[in-house]
């Protein structure tokens, strides 16, 4: 190694990390810059580097980032401390290594170009989509870069930060036609969606048919695109916290989760025990929802519709504990950032396990009206597999990625809000076909229980929130009897959070798997860019490919098993 | 109305004769028996979107129990359906698709547009969200909240079946008598839309970019985008 070649920045510390080492020495130069920051490593590099900087993270021994999780464009448009207007993020995980790591790339705003990674990850295809749909960034040698999450009549890229926010555009006529049919075939084409009664939410997938048989599928996305990351830049970080409840609405209570710890992260900030405690509760209590609606709804479309009226009577009964906590049934917006809005009611320990005993009574029901059941096993027994190997290059996650046989999981890998403390197992699937995401869920959901009973066995008594005036309101008695609180209330109020500029990537594990938050401060109130690297899309993206060769009918079996859901789907 | 409305003789015709004529026979106007038959079975159609439509699963299941209304017939497709449930945000791109669907129901129609989203465009006001459903489509019912309380619905289903009792929808044509519908003044987003494109078409005529957007900041690049680009 010449060590000449390197960029004066990197210290020592730096070079220790592999994946900066390994970079550093095979692309010299190249390498831009290297940051530890939070005790994330970000790499920046060259352009020119950038395929050869990826396909290094995948396949060194030492490094072997094999799971793509993310890749988005950031518009740096009034950034003087950046070297171009545009950056490529790419953020990737190493099942083995437990490790995550950000490439990033400049583009200069004359020649946004930047040479596509699909051959590496196919999951990078409809990511380089819409960083192209948002931003303009141009993917050489991308197969498809078309309108991904806009319609075909929108005009410019949203995400640039002089796109004015509300600027819209009228579509009158919808893209017709996603596949052809092939000259002199008698093939078919069948259009699900976005409006079908066998797609929960707003998906399209149209497939080319020959008799039962689908010959080719292509699937269309952003029928439920509500510009949650634009609307996030307008946004304080608090006031973020209800949108993140519309992302995943199975789950919202994880969602809000998962972005208090991202800007706790960012802050440095830690929230007290007892509100750890209780959002691994309510997450926990949320995941089993989650799944409820994900197995029910499935087998709906099977036509068994019992098991949906049995979880749903279960599902309530969460619904009413979370209103007991927060006053809202469904978005509940509970969480803040560096604890939680108020403490839970008195009684909030017996009602959990009263809540628990009814759920786990509903959840019963259903596992014996399933697992079994040979209809569903017909169903569902090696439909739809995914190997491991493509699973990881679409950057699965959670129990799809489970059932496909990678075992990983964010709780137990990179333990966040004390799940070290609590006891479970991470269940992994044989064959990853549907009916091993299915027992996958199924043993989720118990393991789920299992969580909630130790929480509440050692709930700690305490503060629910951070007693941090930079961070968290003063509590109101002292806002209406001293001056200096009120000062502090209304300092807040008014600037908002003000976090060190940075970048962080928070990731949780929500009811879908890795939910990332990459959000980039310059240290202002409102986050300069935020990303959500949403679970679904990733497992959506596979579905066209895992339809090829299959029944039709299996199509309607093996969506409602990806649980993929509108509002992450599309943000 | 119920039956015993009927059989009461409340909704009578007066001036036809064999109402005094006694003996076993009921006499009725075949408009209130429709009415009433239709208000009592009415087939609602869920075009669920998003988190709202997570809330109207609970208004269709066991605890909420839409069936006490008759309504608990859902259907999937627009041609075997006369209420339709907007539940969810409206993005741009599935305006075109929700003006079919709504195209598709046989009249007589009603529309209750459910939560802040689908009647205003709720808290995404932004570059790819319908600002509200009545922009395409004329809405007979509006229910508030985000999302609405199952017990809201309820109501609005109650409201809906208030409307179809006294409305003189058969005999009208098609939507004229909703909020949102051509000549109803403020609430008529339709003909400000009309409105906005006619000028949008002056403008371009012009010579001249539509309003709203914003030409003096940086421009864009000039890129060659290759022969697959969209
Ligand atoms: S009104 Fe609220 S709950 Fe309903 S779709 Fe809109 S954001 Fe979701």
């Amino acid at each position: 190694m010449a060590s000449a070649t390197l960029p004066a920045a990197l210290s020592p510390a730096l070079l220790e990390q592999p994946a900066v080492r390994v970079l550093s020495e095979a692309l010299g130069e190249n390498l831009l810059a290297a940051t530890d920051f939070r005790g994330e490593i970000a790499i920046t590099v060259e352009r020119k580097a950038w395929y050869k900087a990826v396909s290094l993270l995948r396949d060194h021994p030492e490094l072997e980032f094999k799971l793509f999780l993310d890749l988005c464009g950031v518009d740096f448009f009034d950034r003087e401390d950046q070297p171009e207007r545009f950056a490529v993020v790419l953020h990737l995980y190493s099942v083995s290594k437990k490790r995550h790591v950000r490439l990033r790339t400049p583009v200069p705003e004359s020649d946004p170009k930047v040479q596509t990674i699909i051959p590496l990850f196919k999951g990078a295809n409809w990511f380089e989509r819409e960083a192209w749909d948002m931003y303009g960034i141009v993917f050489d040698g991308h197969p498809n870069l078309i309108r991904l999450l806009t319609h075909d009549a929108f005009v410019g890229h949203p995400l640039r930060k002089d796109y004015p926010q509300g600027q819209r555009h009228v579509l009158k006529e919808p893209r017709k036609w996603l596949l052809q049919v092939p000259p002199e075939s008698e093939h078919m084409i069948v259009n699900l969606g976005p409006s079908h009664p066998a797609m929960h939410g707003c998906f399209r997938v149209q497939t080319l048919l020959d008799g039962e048989i689908v010959r080719d599928a292509e699937a269309e996305i952003g029928y439920m695109h509500r510009n949650f990351e634009k609307m996030a830049e307008a946004r304080t970080y608090w006031q973020v916290i209800p949108y993140t409840d519309r992302l995943n609405y199975c789950s919202s209570f994880m969602n809000g989760h998962g972005w208090a710890l991202a800007v706790e992260k960012l802050l440095g900030v830690q929230a007290p025990a007892r509100a750890e405690a209780v959002r691994v509760i309510l997450s926990e209590f949320s995941r089993i929802m989650d799944h409820f609606v994900c197995i029910s709804t499935n087998v709906v479309d099977l036509g068994a519709i019992t098991p949906f009226f049995v979880v749903f009577r279960g599902r309530e009964k969460i619904y009413e504990l979370l209103e007991s906590c927060c006053g809202a049934r469904l978005t509940v917006s509970y969480v803040r950032i560096g604890g939680l809005a108020q403490d839970v009611p008195d009684d909030f320990v017996p009602r959990c396990r009263e809540t628990l005993e009814f759920v786990m009574d509903a959840f019963k029901q259903m596992d014996e009206l399933l697992t079994r059941n040979i209809i569903f096993n017909n169903r569902f027994r090696d439909i739809g597999v995914l190997s491991k190997e493509d699973a990881l290059s679409y950057g699965w996650a959670g129990p799809c990625l489970r059932g496909s046989g990678v075992e990983t999981d964010v709780r137990r890998d990179a333990p966040y809000s004390g799940y070290d403390q609590y006891d479970f197992d991470v269940p992994v699937g044989t064959t990853g076909d549907c009916y091993d995401r299915y027992l996958v869920r199924i043993e989720e959901i118990r393991q789920s229980a299992r969580i909630i009973r130790q929480a509440l066995d050692k709930l700690p008594a305490g503060p629910v929130i951070v007693d941090d005036r930079k961070v968290a309101l003063p509590p109101k008695s002292e806002v209406y009897g001293n001056i200096e609180s009120l000062m502090n209330h209304f300092k807040l109020v008014y600037d908002g959070i003000l976090p060190p500029a940075g970048e962080v990537y928070g990731a949780t594990e929500g009811a879908n798997g890795e939910l990332g938050y990459y959000i980039v401060s310059d240290g202002g109130k409102h986050p300069y860019r935020l990303k959500v690297r949403p679970p679904c899309y990733n497992n959506y993206q596979a579905y066209p490919e895992m339809l090829k060769g299959g029944q039709i009918a299996d199509a309607i079996a093996i969506i409602g098993g990806l649980n993929v859901i509108a509002g992450e789907l599309d943000r | 109305m119920g039956v015993f409305d009927i059989l009461k003789g409340k909704f009578v015709d007066p001036t036809y004769a064999g109402v005094h004529a006694g003996g076993d026979v009921i006499t009725t106007t075949v408009d209130a028996v429709v009415k009433w038959g239709r208000k009592s079975s009415i087939w609602p159609m869920p075009f669920g979107t998003a988190c709202c439509a997570i809330e109207f699963m609970a208004l269709t299941g066991s605890h909420y129990d839409l069936a006490r209304f008759g309504a608990e017939v859902l259907r999937f497709s627009p041609r075997q359906a006369d209420l339709m449930f907007v539940a969810g945000t409206i993005p741009d791109k599935l305006g075109p698709v929700l003006k079919t669907i709504y195209d598709q129901m046989p009249e007589p129609k009603w529309v209750i547009s459910m939560g802040v989203c689908a009647s205003s465009g709720g808290f995404y006001r932004s570059y790819h969200v319908m600002q509200g459903i009545d922009e395409l489509i004329p809405v007979d019912v509006y229910v508030p909240g985000c999302p609405p309380s199952p017990e809201g619905l309820v109501a609005a289903v109650m409201k809906i079946q208030e409307k179809i009792q006294t409305s003189k929808q058969a005999r009208e044509p098609q939507g004229a008598h909703r909020v949102g519908a051509n000549g109803e003044g403020m609430y008529d987003r339709r003909t400000r839309r009309a409105a906005w494109a006619a000028d949008d078409a002056e403008r371009r005529a012009a010579g001249q970019q539509p309003r709203g957007v914003l030409t003096d900041l940086k421009p864009e690049p000039e890129i060659d985008h290759g022969a697959h680009h969209g």
